[in-house]
């Protein structure tokens, strides 16, 4: 959009507001039977977004199934929920940083002439 | 790939944590109920929840050509009717009692439907959550304009 830092601060707030869509369905599905949690590889979704791939879901591993074979770990669920959303806020935060600059200096260029 | 789904998530689960709260407030009221509309005594109800794939309320073309992956909700699927036998209480000056002096009574334990209602109201809780989250995630993004 601006520069290749606010180009990466995008793909990087897509794929946390992903990752929180996936959050809110996990934490949707908690009493359905079968459910099985869904999460993103962040890392490797990040670095393939960046070369123009698609985030592809995935299912969590090593998480203990109940007897119904939903393996929603509310904790867990709750404890990403409130990372992406501090993430979040940093990468937005970051992002009006970099809009203000450029806001600035196109008000400036009016006052000086 | 709006968050605005994320919202639609969270409202689907909300509204069966819902209805399963409102099924287990009923068998707790009925509990001691032995007649119904159908006939006998009241039998215990309980919630069936299923996934289901949910687009945002406009544009959900868009998304799916967009996301690729599709975001699952929660739906009620049904209502399931306990179909076991009624317990059966020695209650012989009970208008509703057989000729051996017992009344059925509904298979009910209300200890078990607390239980599951305290689980109901937190699992709602937690839907609640994940929006008002996600609802500060777009107010987030809506101040960048500022």
């Amino acid at each position: 959009m601006i520069d290749s830092l606010t180009d990466n601060l995008e793909q990087y707030m897509n794929l946390v507001s992903l990752r929180q869509k996936l959050v809110a369905s996990n934490i949707a599905n908690a009493d359905t039977p079968g459910y099985k949690t869904q999460d993103l590889d962040f890392q490797a979704a990040f670095r393939s977004a960046l070369d123009g791939g698609s985030p592809e879901a995935i299912q969590v591993a090593g998480l203990k199934s109940k007897n119904d074979g939903n393996n929603v770990d509310l904790d867990r669920e709750a404890r990403l929920l409130a990372e992406n959303a501090m993430r979040f806020s940093v990468a937005s935060n970051l992002m009006h940083g970099a809009i203000n600059q450029v806001k600035e200096a196109i008000n400036l260029g009016g006052k000086s002439s | 790939m709006s968050l605005f789904s994320a919202l639609t998530v969270s409202a689907t689960g909300m509204e069966a944590q819902r209805t399963r709260a409102a099924l287990l407030v009923e068998n707790i009221a009925n509990s001691e109920t032995t007649r119904t509309p159908g006939g006998g005594p009241y039998r215990r109800k309980d919630a069936i929840f299923t996934t289901e794939d949910v687009g945002s309320a406009f544009g959900s073309e868009m998304d799916a050509q967009l996301a690729g992956s599709t975001l699952s909700g929660v739906s009620v699927a049904g209502i399931s009717v306990d179909t076991s036998d009624p317990e059966m209480r020695y209650m012989p000056g009970h208008p509703d009692a057989d000729a051996n002096g017992y009344v059925a009574m509904p298979r009910i334990n209300p200890a078990e439907d607390m239980v599951d209602l305290v689980s109901a109201n937190r699992s709602y809780q937690a839907n609640v959550a994940a929006m008002s989250a996600v609802k500060d995630m777009i107010q987030k993004s809506i101040d960048l304009l500022r």
